[in-house]
């Protein structure tokens, strides 16, 4: 399953970071009506084959937009936020790493799944959202952690 | 501008690790009858990538006397980080001084776990130093005859667990190398431990 | 309808917090402060987050009990929420308290599973049955945690009364066979269930002590 693929993956540690960082980051963000990965509580069906793809685009997602998007005063949470950014990177070259070739083939509902996020974020100013994006890495986490060991490769 | 001294940055910056713990230490910078102090800060890989500008202030050592800094806490992830430190005296502070090549946790060096292998009756039970959350064991012990076959348990540190019922008048024997997977890297396996168990073995 | 009150007349109720065991989410809070022997009541809302506006809950309106089961209410666990209450004094009332955001999935407490143990001559048998899931009715069927985790373990600790020692085993499945324990000797075990990832409090099960049967060679003689 690509739990082998994230296995030098301690998801625990990530969980820790972000758990001392939830509600400073939450408690900021005002726009309760609005969520960015809606699309990973709503498509709890991903399906296996598709795992791959979104973990991926995800892992961009936060690499390539929120992380950059988010300034952050605070040591604390800047310390915590860059623990996640620096696991993400790791990870993302995990997957790539293990997946070779077969690195992470793409469906139209993945991409679907990928482009509903990015459009949820593109409706918020951008600092809103990346606030957001952070608050949300709870479900993004434990969407990780529970699709990569039911998944099959 | 003449007359001023002009605080030189800290020399020397070198890091050792050892088993997940890294601490980066520099030569002090003497200024007579002076308390001279530091400032550490690092950059993971992410941050230099993409934010270089951001330099994140140490967990333990912004500011810090000492010509050391447990960096434990804020190297986190298992990529290249870049770390720095400045000296401070009163209003002045000096140029950064940065570690020469960037530090990656995965050059730590993992010792044998110290284990204490210990009998309950007929229970053999091992208890591992806690070396903290990274850390897991990988236990090896078998029934001590020709032909002896080994079995494995993973586990992590710090409580006394249970390995195997032993048989009366047996010896058993016991192993143990530390895991982390964080950085898919063991330690070498300690020095094997038996203990035998009183009584005659059982009949066949 | 609510006769409208003067709100921000009262002092808003304090530490609104979720306790989440097994997906059985109470939301609970502390009376607001300097209003002793006030007869004040409570109202409580809460909110699907995403989703568009406060919802009223028909159990929790005008209450005088500090505390509201909302596991019905907030039963999709993969869903994320927000609860809050005002107080309520004839016709003042206060501000509304609100918790953070509540996530059941990733912070409800894993209760301990339940325990059985049978002794032998020197063996204890453990059984353990997982952790249900809370139920809207006593008749529903039963959903084990487990099938909510699926890396769901167990910690099984046993005391050796005798030696004074104390050793663990952490199991996945549902029976432990302890062999080749000391006769006539009592053991005390407990166990606690827990979900490798989230940072989650333990809860225990209640110790148990049994005793191993007397040896039966010398219980012959």
């Amino acid at each position: 399953s690509l739990r082998r693929c994230l296995i030098s993956v301690d998801m625990r540690l990530i969980e820790k970071s972000f758990h001392e960082i939830k509600r400073a980051l939450q408690n900021k963000d005002t726009f309760q009506n609005v969520t960015i990965l809606s699309t990973l509580q709503s498509l709890k069906t991903i399906k296996p084959i598709d795992v791959c793809c979104v973990t991926k685009n995800l892992l961009t997602f936060y690499k390539d937009r929120v992380f950059k998007d988010h300034q952050e005063l605070s040591p604390q949470i800047l310390r915590n936020i860059s623990n996640i950014a620096n696991s993400f990177l790791y990870m993302q070259r995990a997957l790539q790493q293990c997946q070779g070739q077969r690195w992470c083939q793409c469906s139209q509902e993945a991409i679907n799944a990928t482009r509903i996020v990015h459009d949820n974020y593109n409706q918020l100013e951008v600092r809103s959202a990346a606030l957001k994006s952070l608050g949300e890495l709870d479900i993004f986490l434990a969407w990780i952690d529970k699709n990569h060991q039911e998944t099959s490769a | 501008p003449d007359g001023v001294v002009v605080l030189p940055a800290p020399q020397n910056l070198s890091i050792q690790s050892a088993n997940m713990k890294h601490l980066l230490t520099w030569s002090p910078v003497i200024m007579p009858g002076e308390t001279v102090f530091y400032s550490v800060e690092y950059q993971g890989e992410y941050e230099s990538l993409y934010t270089s500008h951001i330099w994140i202030p140490s967990s333990w050592c912004s500011p810090t006397k000492g010509p050391e800094c447990d960096v434990t806490d804020d190297i986190t992830a298992t990529v290249p980080y870049n770390l720095r430190v400045r000296a401070t005296l009163g209003s002045q502070t000096s140029a950064w001084s940065t570690l020469e090549h960037p530090f990656n946790r995965n050059s730590t060096v993992l010792t044998p776990p110290r284990m204490e292998v210990t009998k309950d009756g007929l229970h053999l039970v091992i208890e591992l130093e806690d070396l903290g959350p990274h850390f897991e064991f990988l236990v090896v012990y078998w029934r001590e005859e020709p032909g002896a076959k080994e079995h494995v348990k993973v586990m992590t540190g710090g409580l006394p667990v249970h390995l195997e019922t032993m048989e009366p008048g047996a010896m058993y024997c016991v192993k143990a190398e530390a895991l982390v997977k964080a950085i898919g890297k063991h330690s070498a396996f300690n020095q094997a431990e038996c203990v035998e168990v009183q009584g005659e073995s059982l009949p066949l | 309808p609510a006769v409208p009150c003067v709100s921000d007349g009262l002092p808003k109720p304090t530490n609104i917090t979720f306790l989440s065991i097994n997906m059985k989410n109470v939301l609970q809070w502390n009376p607001p402060e300097d209003l002793h022997g006030a007869e004040v009541t409570y109202t409580v809302q809460y909110f699907i987050y995403g989703q568009k506006k406060w919802l009223s809950t028909s159990g929790c309106r005008n209450i005088s009990r500090t505390y509201c089961d909302l596991s019905a209410e907030t039963s999709d666990y993969e869903h994320q929420y927000y609860a809050k209450v005002k107080a309520i004094w004839e016709t003042n009332c206060s501000k509304w308290a609100e918790t953070g955001r509540f996530y059941p999935f990733s912070e409800t407490q894993i209760g301990p599973p339940q325990v059985a143990l049978t002794t032998g001559e020197n063996s204890i048998s453990i059984v353990l049955t997982a952790p249900e899931k809370w139920k809207r009715h006593p008749k529903d069927n039963p959903v084990s945690m487990q099938q909510i985790y699926s890396n769901l373990k167990y910690n099984v600790s046993v005391y050796n009364n005798k030696s004074k020692k104390m050793w663990s085993q952490c199991v996945t499945n549902n029976t432990v066979v302890l062999t080749w324990l000391e006769p006539n000797t009592l053991y005390c075990v407990h166990v606690e269930s827990f979900v490798p990832g989230h940072p989650r409090l333990a809860l225990p099960s209640q110790k148990q002590c049994v005793s191993t049967w007397e040896d039966q060679t010398s219980a012959l003689k």
